[in-house]
């Protein structure tokens, strides 16, 4: 495959990730992941001088946290995943691409329908580059925005 | 059958210390009465030592009366802790969450400050102020600070008021086993809510509300020995929820838990602290909430988790994710939490004729009472001056209540 074809489907993943979740679809979502995906989401307190890790699951702790999210008591207030694909680092060795990638995420109420900006961050993706598609194999949310009211219960 | 307006406004059939008039959670008058009567004299956490380790390391702070305040490690290695207010134009001194100043100087005209709160510099002294006015009237006011009861940085703005350990009393001795080793925040985040500060209180102060947590159901309601658990209260509104096992296996298997010094495998031990702090120390992770008012009907929550010091990088990945699994920003039970009280806040706010909070619920203090509510507007009615249940003085207590009483 051409390296701007082999682009073009690194930053297709990564909007379909986005396009997944935003529908909900968990099953579409973790269908675009490899089984050793991992997911995280991390943020530096200037407050307290650390990074912190504010989610960190393999691909089983994702599903299981997916799976019961309608056990739980949450704001339905849907959001939107809005990426920009800034670079894409290919590894042939490994056949893995390093992504960077721009997010911001838009709340909006149900009652309404306002949207507010929720989260600003980036998305640092490792993709596996397989025969059949990429597929995701690393996802470190790394947020900028750390007051977030009341929160939320789904992965960005 | 559905209340009409009298009934829906009628005193609740229950002693008049089991429940609260709603007005409490919205009136800008008791909110600034509160600023002065509860929240200036009582001591307050700030921080906590591991924030400011290094000499000159320094932490801000809003106070719940609003109070700007700036927490320092001097050179004699004391933590102290000042108004963060210039005593010349009133700029702030300090504009950072956190750092480290030798000196502590003003962006606007260069004044200068040590430590200790001592001005060490204005700038052109002599020739503006000649021998009228010196460095040694330009001292920052220094607050009342202690280091206790696991390593928190407590303040009091009340020059006159009880020692911290006066304060305490023996409300955190329960504890003590539990914080002989010295912790570390690895965590910090604020959650801005619309509600009152205390309904975020009344939460930590009751466990009936575990049916809002699938998690707790699960790991805890339907275990072993958690009915058993009771709250204990303490002289200055303080209270504690003895500990149980919980079974976090009931929830996601697979995951060890490496638990914590004096702790029973599982334990949980809760110590809420007036007028709006607690300490929540559950199997591998302590937790604190302080929270700071931002008006009668916002308030701004401070969320620590502490590990131990001495965590190996493998301890400390284990307890954040024991942390994040229910606590952290994205965890399963705090997001209810927040949206329960932010419910709270909608319902209540001023204009919408809610009347009454219950806290009416009498299991032999054990941990579906509402016990730990009552507790703590016993000690808010008196240092107000005003009977929860009657904010206003506008009554007196129906004659069914008396009843019941």
């Amino acid at each position: 495959m051409a390296m701007h074809e082999q682009r073009h489907a690194v930053e297709e993943l990564v909007y379909r990730t986005c396009l997944a979740l935003d529908a909900k679809d968990w099953k579409g979502f973790l269908g675009l992941c490899d089984p050793g995906f991992r997911y995280s989401i991390t943020t530096y307190s200037p407050e307290i001088k650390k990074d912190m890790t504010w989610l960190d699951h393999d691909r089983g702790g994702i599903e299981t946290l997916l799976g019961n999210l309608p056990k739980h008591n949450s704001d339905h207030s849907p959001i939107t995943r809005h990426a920009t694909v800034y670079t894409v680092a290919f590894d042939e060795a490994k056949a893995q691409a390093d992504v960077v990638s721009a997010v911001q995420v838009f709340r909006t109420g149900l009652d309404g329908g306002a949207t507010e900006l929720f989260a600003v961050g980036h998305f640092h993706d490792t993709v596996k580059l397989n025969g059949d598609g990429p597929k995701l194999l690393r996802r470190n949310v790394r947020l900028d925005t750390r007051l977030m009211g009341y929160g939320y219960h789904i992965p960005f | 059958m559905a209340k009409n307006a009298a009934e829906w406004a009628a005193r609740p059939r229950f002693p008049t210390s089991h429940y609260v008039d709603a007005r409490i959670y919205s009136d800008p008058q008791l909110f600034e009465e509160e600023k002065e009567k509860v929240f200036k004299p009582c001591w307050i956490i700030a921080c906590h030592e591991s924030e400011v380790p290094n000499v000159h390391d320094y932490r801000l702070f809003t106070h719940p009366t609003g109070a700007p305040l700036i927490i320092v490690r001097g050179e004699d290695r004391k933590v102290r802790a000042f108004y963060n207010i210039c005593p010349h134009r009133g700029n702030a001194i300090l504009y950072d969450p956190s750092g480290n100043a030798k000196r502590m100087t003003c962006i606007f005209h260069q004044w200068s400050f040590d430590a200790q709160g001592a001005c060490v510099d204005i700038s052109r002294a002599e020739q503006g102020y000649q021998d009228r006015f010196c460095k040694a009237d330009a001292s920052l006011r220094e607050v009342k600070c202690d280091i206790a009861f696991g390593g928190f940085v407590w303040v009091n703005l009340d020059d006159a008021g009880p020692t911290l350990r006066e304060f305490i009393g023996p409300a955190l001795d329960m504890l003590e086993p539990n914080m002989q080793e010295p912790m570390e925040v690895f965590h910090f985040h604020k959650a801005v809510v619309d509600t009152n500060f205390k309904l975020w209180h009344d939460t930590n102060s009751e466990f009936y509300h575990d049916f809002l947590h699938y998690f707790n159901r699960i790991t805890g309601m339907m275990q072993p020995g958690y009915f058993d658990r009771k709250y204990t209260g303490y002289p200055n509104g303080h209270a504690s929820v003895g500990s149980m096992s919980i079974k976090y296996d009931a929830y996601q298997s697979g995951t060890d838990r490496i638990g914590w010094p004096g702790l029973a495998p599982g334990g949980w031990i809760l110590i809420d602290v007036f007028p709006g702090m607690t300490y929540n120390l559950r199997t591998s992770v302590m937790r604190m909430d302080t929270v700071v008012p931002l008006g009668p009907d916002k308030v701004v929550i401070e969320f620590r988790g502490l590990g131990l010091k001495r965590d190996t990088p493998e301890e400390r990945t284990k307890r954040i994710f024991d942390h994040n699994m229910i606590w952290g920003p994205f965890g399963r039970n705090l997001h209810e939490d927040l949206l329960a009280v932010h419910g709270q806040g909608i319902a209540m706010k001023h204009g919408t004729d809610a009347r009454w909070v219950l806290q009416g619920r009498e299991e032999n203090s054990t941990i579906h009472d509402e016990v730990g509510m009552r507790h703590y507007y016993a000690e808010w009615s008196r240092r107000m001056g005003r009977p929860a249940h009657d904010p206003f003085h506008e009554g007196k207590p129906a004659a069914a209540a008396r009843a019941v009483a």
